[in-house]
């Protein structure tokens, strides 16, 4: 059958259809000059899960502004000078003893940009999409995450709306520590929920 | 399969680092549709997002920036005038 689908094939590899689409967006006015330098060069080095961990390591370190970050995430991370795109309805879930938080989209990548920059490959793929809904504890570990049974799991699903956090738990015999000493413990998956501290 | 990055400038190390984007192209088609979201949809990021999740739909297996280029070539003939 050569035809029965509603998108013809791509006939130009990527790469072409992704600079006529360039032309076409520059000619009618889209695309300043140096755009695409700049947003490229700020998702390659200035936005990623450095910031996040700036936004842990003061939960950790400043009770009250945990309390300002449970409470209202966007405007807590505001604080810190972290916002923009895909950041405007941020919710943080604090990770416990007896529950831990995972976040996910389903339906396609939605994912916290200003607190862990884009999200990495497995976060769009179809299996950590569709599997961390159907069996996170099986997901997790698989992962390198094993949790007790006891631990409750609640898996979060992104969407247009809100965009989650996770705040993971203190390490243990970290109380001398400073908070760019405790920041530089959080990690990327960690504040997605695929890894514990 | 993490890639060091250099972040002079930065105290922190980018923990679980992985580079965004793979090829130009991969940022190019990035940047365009954030272009396209704060030039023609003033900021509203809801029209493409609904793109991407159609093609990520059309195609689950596809490469992810592919059915992103796919979704902003389909976004392309609603712009706003």
């Amino acid at each position: 059958m050569s035809s029965g689908t509603h998108h013809p094939a791509p006939i130009l590899p990527v790469e072409q259809r992704v600079a006529a689409l360039e032309a076409l967006l520059t000619e009618r006015g889209l695309v300043p000059e140096g755009f695409i330098e700049q947003i490229t060069r700020r998702y390659e080095s200035e936005i990623g899960p450095m910031n996040g961990a700036k936004v842990v390591a003061r939960a950790w370190a400043d009770p009250e502004y945990k309390m300002r970050l449970l409470a209202d995430g966007t405007a807590a991370i505001a604080e810190l000078g972290f916002g923009g795109p895909e950041g405007d309805h941020m919710v943080v879930v604090e990770n416990t003893t007896a529950v831990h938080n995972v976040i996910v989209c389903t339906l396609c990548s939605c994912y916290p940009w200003p607190v862990l920059g884009l999200p990495p490959a497995w976060y769009k793929d179809p299996p950590y999409r569709a599997r961390m809904v159907r069996e996170p504890r099986a997901l997790l570990a698989e992962m390198g995450c094993p949790l007790p049974e006891e631990v409750e799991i609640r898996v979060w699903d992104s969407s247009a709306e809100v965009r989650y956090l996770v705040l993971p738990q203190r390490p243990p015999a970290t109380e001398g520590m400073t908070e760019t000493q405790l920041a530089a413990l959080v990690t990327r998956d960690a504040m997605i929920g695929v890894a514990r501290l | 399969m993490t890639t060091p990055l250099c972040l002079s400038g930065l105290d922190l190390p980018r923990r679980n680092g992985e580079l965004a984007f793979d090829a130009p192209w991969q940022s190019t088609v990035f940047a365009l549709a954030a272009a396209v979201i704060e030039h023609a949809f003033g900021g509203d990021r809801e029209p493409f997002r609904q793109q991407l999740i159609t093609a990520i739909a059309a195609e689950p297996g596809r490469p992810y920036w592919e059915s992103w280029t796919a979704a902003l070539e389909a976004l392309v003939p609603t712009l706003p005038e």
